[in-house]
């Protein structure tokens, strides 16, 4: 299936409950927003040339139905209708950034850049506590949030409610770039993805990195406890499937061909597991473990222990571990890497009901195959310029190192009803570079909402132990006001301004229109 | 706690700061000097005689948002009317067993206390007071005045912001000081009476079918918005998660945290927050600068390098980072428009990816980091040196220890990535 005749699917289910539900319209009640961002800044390369010039408006209309059922109550059956779009127009692309043109000198084309993708963030149908409160569907473009992270399909869910455990599985087609209203933000990383056909089509050699996307079939299971307030689990399992023709030889072989692939094969398959626990007034824990089936290897654990010290101090110890694994049809999951591990102590005090503060220091430390400080290892492969004999490299011999880098921060909060001040300070320092700054910001609305204002000033320091140049220490203040001028409608401008040794001064202007209107 | 409480306590300087901050305070309870609180002298309410689940001791009292803040003008001595005079609560409170919505008013209408004080409500506009002992209008009204004729101070009540049902509980035989503590042993019900959260999971956190009605679910006595998540802003403020819940306190870096609740219980954010504000940071378009702070253009290389595990939970590198890296010319394969005038973004060849390993050997940063590697290079720029000879690379083996045992599995699952670097014949006779 297509995805727009999967789009159509969704589009006939939606009408079709907005259509069943209409004996009872006198309950419908529906919002529609309009969010637009309008901003403009420059970014400049590390060399200085090229700087892009960044005009961006981005359009966000969400459409929402709700009580489509006769007599909803909070708590009973629930159907309803949530769709959100999204414009995001670049006006500073350049139409050498976006065409092919093989023969022309000076080309800048981007493969996958478009200058104003349109998608739909999510757009379903969904229903609630139905067949005695035991059962909820869900059917169209959705998010899915679990141990597994944070992802995105067309398809529909099926969740069965009982006491004590619940089940959910769903199925469908992950959403991708390339595809129509569709972006990548979703897909596991390693691949570059987009609509090759259409701007690359008559140049089959040219960017070969950039694949061509299509339909990635994917399902998932989940099993979660309900029901006791002091501890919950969820376990979560999803696998995606890559279909279609992709390239393969990055290189051309000896005859100056390319190759390709095609058929159904491993995009990602993992499974995860998170549990947390309360123990009255003692503490709390929670733990999570992901394992990736496709790489055969834990890819991410953690864990987390609250002490309750006192009613308003909080002592945290966290540890986790993050190994990155990429999609299946990419090489980096194949080179040596290993996880970051990071340890912090933390302790957050609740000092009145409107004074937050949190401090945390720790350690993270990560793996090499060998010590990089120790005397130089030869490397394995061909010798350059020597004959072209492969020397066979042998991992199994390697000694593994542990470096580290060592990390702190500290925030502060105070709350008004209408205002806030928040100030935050970071450090981090490493054999590969060092970053500490603060910055403190405040926001304060005027008159019930009416007026509003905004302020933020900082100062951050880093240092690039690979490339000293970059180093710098940046200076910035961001100045902002908004109003609104009824109760459906709200405006805001803000100023930034930056300053560092490597791009001089920098300048960001914002503009928000945000419109809300509901029945 | 309060500016006063610290300065007690000997802490100057913090009694300073949390002074000055409030004296900047928009919402507070603004009731009146002359009304004597819940004891006589003053004092703070005994631990014991507060509702279920009031945190030993209540400094703070009840949440602002969901109780906004009263002024009551009456003077009225529950231990009195229910220990001396043996009244019950629903002598005056009788709508306490019918109401079904917070919004319902249940103070005793004038008339009930005209029964006993001797005094007459029946016209507003024109109230006579009762005998002087106890049924003059100071009795009752504080701060009345002889010259103030009918005017008395007005009381506000808002409503609770909550559906609680009075009529529900009661059908269930739950008596008033189940949910509002020991209200028969005070002088003035104030807020601090009001029933605490902790204290209604008593009963609505039971587990299982034995529940009925009394779920857990926000929305049983939160009020919802549309969708049917709990509604949490108000003109009072925001409602967020206490500790004890499931360690689901919002402190000052819950940020930077929420990861860890949001992977294991998204339900819980749902119940609160909508898709649109999880997508606002983590598929938006406008720089979250309370994620990102100023000028993060200038500094991502930085943190991206020494904390990049961070990055990929928001962002794809070879759809968000790759090409805008293109654009920008620090990339390795890419438009030669692009790249004309790039300068080398890493050390010297000579130590970065030349034989023998030094300590600025690229083969560490990947090793290290391998997602910010992914960030700029395309698989061409890896496989130039690390695709096997027959492949028309140099041979340099970029495979982990013990990729052996598992390489025969991966090319089963998906050969497109063994094929990058390797001929399909070498394949066959290697990876078996």
């Amino acid at each position: 299936m297509g995805p727009r005749p999967l789009l159509k699917v969704a589009g006939a289910l939606a009408f079709g409950g907005v259509t069943l539900a209409a004996p009872s319209a006198r309950a419908l009640e529906a919002e529609v927003t309009s969010d637009t961002a309008a901003q403009a800044y420059s970014l400049r390369s590390p060399f200085g040339d090229p700087i892009l010039f960044r005009r961006r408006v981005t359009q966000t209309l969400g459409v929402g139905l709700y009580s489509l059922l006769p007599e909803e109550r909070p708590g009973g059956p629930q159907l309803f209708v949530k769709l959100r779009v999204r414009l995001d127009a670049d006006f500073g692309v350049e139409a050498t950034e976006r065409r092919y043109d093989a023969g022309a000198a000076g080309t800048r084309f981007t493969p996958g850049l478009s200058d104003a993708p349109l998608d739909l963030m999510y757009g379903y149908v969904e229903g609630r506590n139905l067949a005695g409160g035991w059962l909820g569907v869900r059917a169209g473009r959705q998010y899915v949030v679990d141990s597994l992270g944070w992802w995105s399909f067309d398809g529909a869910l099926v969740r069965i409610t009982p006491p004590y455990v619940h089940v959910e599985a769903y199925g469908g087609f992950e959403q991708r770039g390339g595809l129509p209203l569709s972006l990548g933000r979703f897909e596991r990383g390693g691949v570059s993805r987009g609509d090759r056909q259409s701007t690359l089509d008559g140049s089959p050699d040219a960017f070969r990195h950039f694949q061509q996307a299509a339909m990635a079939p994917a399902y998932g299971v989940a099993i979660e406890s309900a029901g006791p307030t002091w501890i919950h689990g969820r376990l979560d399992y999803r696998k995606v499937s890559n279909r279609g023709v992709a390239t393969t030889n990055a290189l051309p072989d000896a005859s100056g061909a390319f190759g390709t692939t095609s058929g159904t094969r491993t995009s990602s398959e993992r499974v995860g597991y998170a549990v947390d626990g309360t123990a009255g007034r003692w503490g709390a824990a929670r733990a999570g473990i992901v394992y990736d089936l496709y790489n055969r290897l834990v890819s991410s654990y953690y864990a987390s222990v609250d002490g309750f010290v006192t009613r308003r101090l909080t002592v945290t110890a966290d540890y986790d571990m993050f190994r990155p694994t990429f999609d299946g049809d990419s090489i980096f999951n194949w080179f040596t890497h290993w996880g970051m591990k990071t340890a912090t102590l933390r302790a957050a005090l609740t000092v009145t009901d409107r004074l937050d503060l949190a401090a945390s220091g720790g350690a993270r430390w990560y793996q090499t195959d060998d010590d990089p400080a120790a005397t130089p290892v030869a490397a394995t492969g061909v010798v350059p310029g020597g004959g072209g004999g492969v020397v066979t490299s042998n991992p199994e011999a390697n000694d593994p190192h542990s470096l580290r880098d060592w990390l702190g921060a500290a925030n502060a909060r105070y709350r008004w009803d209408s205002a806030r001040v928040a100030l935050r300070g970071v450090f981090e320092t490493g054999d590969r570079g060092a970053r500490q700054g603060v910055d403190v910001s405040g926001d304060k609305s005027f008159r019930g909402g009416r007026f509003f204002t905004l302020a933020r000033a900082s100062i951050f320091d880093w240092r690039d132990e690979l490339r000293p140049d970059q180093s710098a220490t940046s200076v910035g203040y961001v100045l902002g006001a908004g109003f609104a001028p009824a109760e459906y409608a709200r405006t805001r401008v803000e100023w930034e301004h930056n300053t560092n040794r490597l791009v001089g001064q920098r300048y960001r202007v914002l503009a928000w229109l945000t419109l809300v209107a509901a029945r | 706690m309060s500016a006063r409480r610290l300065l007690e306590r000997g802490l100057l300087p913090a009694a300073l700061v949390v002074g000055a901050l409030s004296a900047l305070s928009d919402g507070a309870d603004a009731q009146p000097r002359w009304i004597r609180g819940p004891t006589p002298d003053g004092s703070p309410t005994p631990s014991a005689l507060l509702p279920p689940g009031a945190p030993h001791p209540d400094a703070v009292g009840p949440s602002r948002v969901v109780y906004p803040a009263q002024q009551i003008t009456i003077r009225f001595n529950h231990k009195k009317h229910m220990g001396e005079l043996g009244m019950s609560c629903t002598d005056c409170h009788a709508e306490a067993k019918t109401s079904t919505k917070t919004a319902d008013r249940m103070m005793p209408k004038p008339a009930v206390c005209d029964g006993c004080h001797g005094s007459k409500h029946d016209d507003l506009r024109a109230v006579a007071g009762g005998d002087a002992g106890f049924g003059s209008c100071d009795t009752c009204h504080a701060g009345w005045t002889p010259d103030r004729g009918n005017d008395v101070a007005r009381m506000v009540l808002p409503a609770a912001h909550l559906r609680s049902n009075h009529k529900a509980h009661a059908d269930r035989n739950i008596n008033c000081e189940q949910c509002h503590g020991a209200v028969q042993e005070l002088e003035l019900a104030t807020r601090e009476q009001l029933p605490r959260m902790k204290g209604c999971f008593t009963c609505h956190a039971v587990a299982g079918p034995q529940k009925g009605k009394a779920t857990s679910d926000c929305v049983v006595c939160h009020e919802s918005v549309p969708d049917g998540r709990m509604q949490v802003t108000f003109k009072e403020g925001k409602l967020t998660p206490p500790r004890w819940m499931g360690s689901l306190e919002h402190g000052a870096d819950f940020i930077a945290r929420h990861k860890m609740v949001s992977g294991d219980n998204a339900k819980a954010c749902a119940s609160c927050h909508s898709e649109s504000f999880c997508t606002d940071c983590h598929d938006g378009r406008v720089r979250p600068r309370n994620v990102h702070p100023n000028d993060y253009l200038s500094m991502h290389p930085i943190e991206a390098r020494m904390n990049n595990p961070r990055c990929a939970s928001c962002h794809q590198e070879q759809q968000f980072c790759l090409p805008c890296h293109q654009r920008s010319g620090v990339t390795m394969s890419g438009s030669p428009g692009a790249l004309r005038k790039q300068g080398r973004f890493h050390p010297p060849a000579s130590v970065w990816s030349e034989p023998p390993r030094t300590r600025q050997h690229h083969a560490f940063e990947a090793q290290r980091n391998i997602s910010a590697c992914v960030s700029c290079h395309t698989e061409r720029d890896c496989a130039t040196c690390h695709a096997s000879a027959a492949a028309g690379g140099r041979g340099y083996n970029p495979h982990p220890a013990g990729f052996a045992s598992r390489c025969a599995t991966a090319l089963r699952k998906n050969a497109r990535p063994c094929l990058v670097c390797h001929e399909s014949t070498e394949l066959s006779t290697r990876c078996q």
